[in-house]
């Protein structure tokens, strides 16, 4: 039976999307992809694996701007700027880095993008991240 | 044989007991003009509320005055009047009949800080206590 001291009217303490799950390591790990794309772009002579090179590094590239945008719209909220005057600066730069890596070869690009998701990763954590937007555990 | 249990008892003990009962319901009937009980969803409201705890609300108080800083109110969402929200007030600014609301969990949180300051006359009901679970009984 219903309890009847139970309500039946509910009120929100929600945000828009109750998902909440945030992490850098989702950038971080499609941005290495891009730099060991690269390393085997560069070595190799296979022309063929040289064209698929290519093709999964812009889709990865993709998805690290994908995950760093994300972070930077839905992640981040005015009280971490006021923290982290450097948090806009830092997204924008990466975003563009992440561009920059789909359209070229250019290791360097791929090394400065990874710094600067580290950066992001710094922040994230600075701002009790992995308490607040992981889940601790999986109930059964 | 009579025992204790079957002796019959007089019809002032009836009278009696339906003239309580009575009063207690139209207490409540008329007590449910203004007051009321809500069940929170969301984590927005952690840790002060958390999902499923139960609150008696009321709706007396601001016929009279306006709400103040740091008390936990109702107030539909003005993005979706159908729905109800629940948070903190954070500034009240009375030239303007306008107050800002919180959440007191910020990353997990819509409020003022997205859709801005709501008007005092949308907040009508105010938290006075939690009445559930049985160990967090508390006035608020």
């Amino acid at each position: 039976m219903r309890n009847p001291l139970r309500p039946t009217r509910r009120v929100h303490a929600h945000c828009d999307i109750p998902c909440g799950v945030y992490d850098p390591e989702q950038a971080r790990i499609e941005a290495e992809s891009c730099y060991k794309i690269i390393e085997k772009y560069t070595a190799s002579s296979d022309e063929l694996l040289r064209a698929r090179c290519i093709v999964v590094k812009e889709e990865r590239a993709e998805l690290t701007k994908h995950h760093i945008d994300v972070l930077w719209h839905d992640y981040f909220k005015p009280e971490h700027l006021e923290k982290f005057p450097d948090l806009h600066e830092t997204c924008w730069k990466a975003s563009k880095a992440a561009s920059k890596v789909k359209q070229t070869t250019d290791i360097a690009a791929a090394k400065e993008l990874l710094g600067l998701i580290d950066r992001i990763d710094e922040m994230w954590k600075a701002t009790g991240g992995p308490e607040k937007t992981r889940l601790q555990a999986v109930a059964a | 044989m009579s025992t204790e249990r079957g002796r019959l008892r007089p019809l002032s003990w009836f009278l009696l007991r339906s003239l309580a009962l009575g009063t207690g319901v139209a207490a409540v009937a008329y007590a449910r003009r203004w007051l009321d009980v809500v069940e929170v969803q969301g984590r927005s409201m952690a840790p002060a509320l958390l999902p499923g705890e139960w609150l008696l609300v009321e709706r007396r108080t601001y016929a009279h005055r306006r709400p103040r800083v740091g008390e936990i109110v109702l107030a539909a969402d003005p993005r979706d009047p159908s729905r109800e929200l629940i948070k903190r007030v954070t500034s009240v600014d009375g030239r303007a009949k306008m107050i800002q609301l919180a959440g007191d969990a910020p990353d997990s949180s819509t409020d003022s800080r997205t859709f801005g300051a709501i008007s005092v006359s949308d907040v009508r009901w105010r938290v006075i206590a939690r009445y559930w679970p049985a160990e967090r009984i508390a006035r608020l």
